[in-house]
C-alpha cells in the first residue's frame, strides 16, 4: 500500500522545491540528528543533490559558521541527501544550503503553467501585460534554503544569522520563542537587502501527524488556494504534471499566500503545533543576456513550532489526552467488581 | 429480573465515562518519541500496554478461563503472535483505520470473552468457537489497534522498521509486567471458597466494561471525540 502510494506520488507529482527537513526540529543535546535535503515536495524528495552543485552548506554554531564538507553528505537512496551530526550543546541553530544556478528551456505553455502553479504570479501577469505568453523561456534557477532547529531548552541567538545567500529568509524573532496560536515576522532578503512586494507561501504539517498520509490524520494548513497542477525543477529537466483532486492535498505548492511589505517582511500565522515551511520564487527577466530569458532565485525556510508550555511538558491538546487520571478508572473498576462480587455472593 | 436489569444498567451508565480513559497515552508520548531514541519506542509501547485497559481486560478474560500455567503460556503466545503480525505488518505497510472503530471492535472482544466465560454460548445453545483460534483472531485485532495508535504518532521515516519493532518489544514488556499481577490474583482467588462469586463478578464486569468501551468508542467516532 505504502509503496503503491509513493509510486503514484512519484508519477503524479513533480514539484521540486528544495527544503532542509528533519524528523523533528526539537532535539536533545549530544543526540545524533540528520538534516535531509528534500528536493521535490516537503513530504517527498525526488532527487539527490549533487555535491558539486552545492555552493555552500553551513551550520551556525554559537556565532561561528561551520562548513559541512561535501564528503559529510550521504545519499540515503537516489532521492534524499543527508547530513548526520551530533547536536552538541543546547541552543537554537541555523543551517543552510545554497546551490549553483542551472538553466532550463521551457516551451511557452509549460513556462506559463509553471508560473501559475508554482505561484510566480507576478511574472505571469507581466507576460500577460506584455502579450508575450506565446514566447518560450530559458530560465536560470538557483535554490537557497535554510532551517532553524532547537537543541535542548536553551534559546540562543543564531536563529537571526544571515548566511549571505542571494536570497534568504531571516526571521525577526526566534521561532522557538514563538508558540502555536502566535505569529512570526520573517524578512526576505535579496542580495542582503529587503525584498519588497514579493509573494511568499507559508504552509505547515501538524507535528503529531506529519509522517502519515492517511485521511483525517493529515494536518496541512492550506489556505484554500490548492493547485491542480504542479511544476518541477529537477536537476536535468523541467517537468509538468497534472494531478487529480485526490492528490491535490499532497502537493504543498500552495499555503498561506503572503506578500512582503516595504521592509521585505511578512507575518506568518502559526495556528497549530507543527513543522512550518516558507517558500518563495523571485523571478526577473534577463534582459542583459543573450542566452537567458529569465532568472529565478528560490528560497525556503523550515522550523517547528510547539505549544506554549514547550516540548518538555505534557499539556498538549491531543485526541488521547484525558483529564481523568488512570487511578479513577482503576478505583471505579474495583468498586464495580466489588459490588458485583457482593451481589453474586449474596445470590448464592 | 427487572430489578437486576436496572442495577446492571445503572452500573453501565456509571462506567461509560470511566471506560473512555483506556489508553492513557497521548501527545505526552509523542514528546517522548520526539526527543528520544529507540528506547523511547520501547517505553511508549510498554506504557501503552500497561494503560491499555481493553487489552488487559481481554487478557484477564483469557486467563480466567485457563487453569494450568502451560495453557496460559500457550494462549498468551498465540495472542502475542497475532498482535505482532498486525502491529508490525500494518504499521510497516501504512495500513490504518479510524482509531475509534478499531477500539470499538477491541471492546467487543472483551465482551466476547466475558460472555464466553459466563457460559453464554451454552445458555443460548450455540457451540462455543475454538478458543485458541478466537484468541489468535482477537490478537490480530488488538495488534491492528496498537498499530493504529503507533501510526497516529509522528515517527518519521528514519529507522522505521526498528522503531516499529521497538514499540512492539515495549508492548511485550508491558504485557508481561501486566500479566504478572493478573495471573497472581486469579491464581490466588481460585483457592478461595468465594471464587465462584468472584469469577462471575469479574466476567460480568468484563461484559459491562466491554459494552461501555464499545459505546464510548462509537460515541467518539460519531461525535468526533
Amino acid at each position: 500500500m505504502r509503496k503503491l502510494f509513493y509510486l503514484l506520488l512519484v508519477v503524479l507529482l513533480c514539484s521540486h522545491d528544495l527544503y532542509i527537513k528533519m524528523e523533528t526540529y526539537f532535539l536533545q543535546p549530544d543526540q545524533e540528528a540528520t538534516l535531509s535535503l528534500y528536493n521535490g515536495t516537503f513530504e517527498r524528495s525526488e532527487n539527490i543533490i549533487a555535491r558539486d552543485r552545492m555552493l555552500d552548506a553551513s551550520v551556525i554554531v554559537k556565532g561561528k559558521r561551520m562548513a559541512i564538507a561535501p564528503e559529510q553528505w550521504k545519499d540515503q537512496d537516489s532521492t534524499i541527501t543527508q547530513f548526520t551530526f551530533n547536536t552538541g550543546e543546547s541552543g537554537t541553530y541555523v543551517a543552510g544550503v545554497s546551490t549553483k544556478a542551472r538553466n532550463i528551456e521551457l516551451t511557452a505553455e509549460k513556462f506559463n503553467n509553471y508560473l501559475e502553479h508554482d505561484g510566480v504570479l507576478d511574472m505571469l501577469k507581466q507576460r500577460q501585460r506584455d502579450s508575450v505568453l506565446d514566447q518560450d523561456a530559458v530560465e536560470s534557477y538557483e535554490k537557497h534554503v535554510k532551517t532553524i532547529y532547537q537543541v535542548g531548552d536553551t534559546r540562543t541567538d543564531d536563529w537571526s544569522a544571515v548566511l549571505g545567500y542571494p536570497i534568504e529568509f531571516v526571521p525577526l524573532a526566534n521561532p522557538y520563542e514563538k508558540y502555536s496560536g502566535e505569529k512570526l515576522e520573517v524578512q526576505l532578503l535579496l542580495d542582503g537587502k529587503p525584498l519588497a512586494n514579493q509573494l511568499v507561501y507559508a504552509n505547515f504539517l501538524k507535528g503529531a501527524h506529519a509522517h502519515t498520509h492517511h485521511g483525517h490524520e493529515h494536518g496541512h494548513g492550506h489556505s484554500g488556494e490548492a493547485h491542480s497542477h504542479s511544476h518541477s525543477h529537477s536537476d536535468d529537466q523541467h517537468g509538468h504534471s497534472h494531478k487529480t483532486e485526490k492528490e491535490e492535498s499532497h502537493t504543498h505548492t500552495s499555503g498561506e499566500q503572503l506578500r512582503t511589505n516595504d521592509q521585505g517582511r511578512v507575518t506568518v500565522n502559526l495556528p497549530e503545533d507543527g513543522i512550518y515551511y516558507l517558500r518563495t520564487i523571485y523571478m526577473t527577466k534577463a534582459a542583459d543576456s543573450d542566452e537567458l530569458t529569465h532568472r529565478s532565485k528560490w528560497a525556503t525556510l523550515t522550523f517547528e513550532v510547539s505549544h506554549k508550555h514547550g516540548p518538555g511538558t505534557h499539556t498538549h491538546d491531543h485526541d488521547h489526552d484525558h483529564d481523568i487520571p488512570t487511578w479513577v478508572f482503576v478505583v471505579g473498576s474495583i468498586l464495580v467488581i466489588g459490588l458485583l462480587f457482593l451481589f453474586f455472593r449474596k445470590k448464592k | 429480573m427487572h430489578k437486576r436489569s436496572r442495577q446492571a444498567l445503572a452500573l453501565l451508565v456509571w462506567l461509560i465515562p470511566l471506560l473512555g480513559f483506556a489508553h492513557d497515552v497521548s501527545s505526552a508520548d509523542q514528546e517522548i518519541l520526539r526527543n528520544g531514541d529507540l528506547w523511547a519506542y520501547i517505553q511508549v509501547g510498554a506504557t501503552h500496554m500497561l494503560t491499555g485497559y481493553d487489552h488487559l481486560l481481554f487478557l484477564a478474560g483469557v486467563i480466567f478461563f485457563l487453569n494450568s500455567f502451560m495453557d496460559i503460556l500457550k494462549f498468551i503466545t498465540v495472542f502475542t503472535i497475532g498482535h505482532c503480525i498486525t502491529l508490525i505488518g500494518a504499521t510497516y505497510e501504512g495500513i490504518t483505520a479510524d482509531e475509534h472503530l478499531v477500539d470499538a471492535v477491541i471492546a467487543l472482544s472483551v465482551v466476547y470473552k466475558g460472555f464466553e466465560n459466563l457460559g453464554g454460548f451454552e445458555k443460548i445453545k450455540v457451540k462455543s468457537p475454538n478458543l485458541l483460534l478466537m484468541v489468535g483472531f482477537f490478537g490480530l485485532i488488538h495488534g491492528f489497534g496498537l498499530s493504529t495508535r503507533l501510526q497516529s504518532f509522528d515517527i518519521g521515516k528514519e529507522q522505521f522498521l526498528a522503531k516499529i519493532l521497538c514499540f512492539n518489544l515495549g508492548v511485550e514488556v508491558g504485557q508481561v509486567l501486566a500479566l504478572i499481577p493478573i495471573v497472581f490474583i486469579i491464581t490466588l482467588s481460585r483457592k478461595h471458597k468465594q471464587f465462584p462469586a468472584f469469577y462471575k463478578a469479574m466476567n460480568w464486569y468484563l461484559v459491562l466494561a466491554g459494552i461501555g468501551l464499545f459505546a464510548y468508542q462509537l460515541y467518539g467516532y460519531f461525535v468526533g471525540h
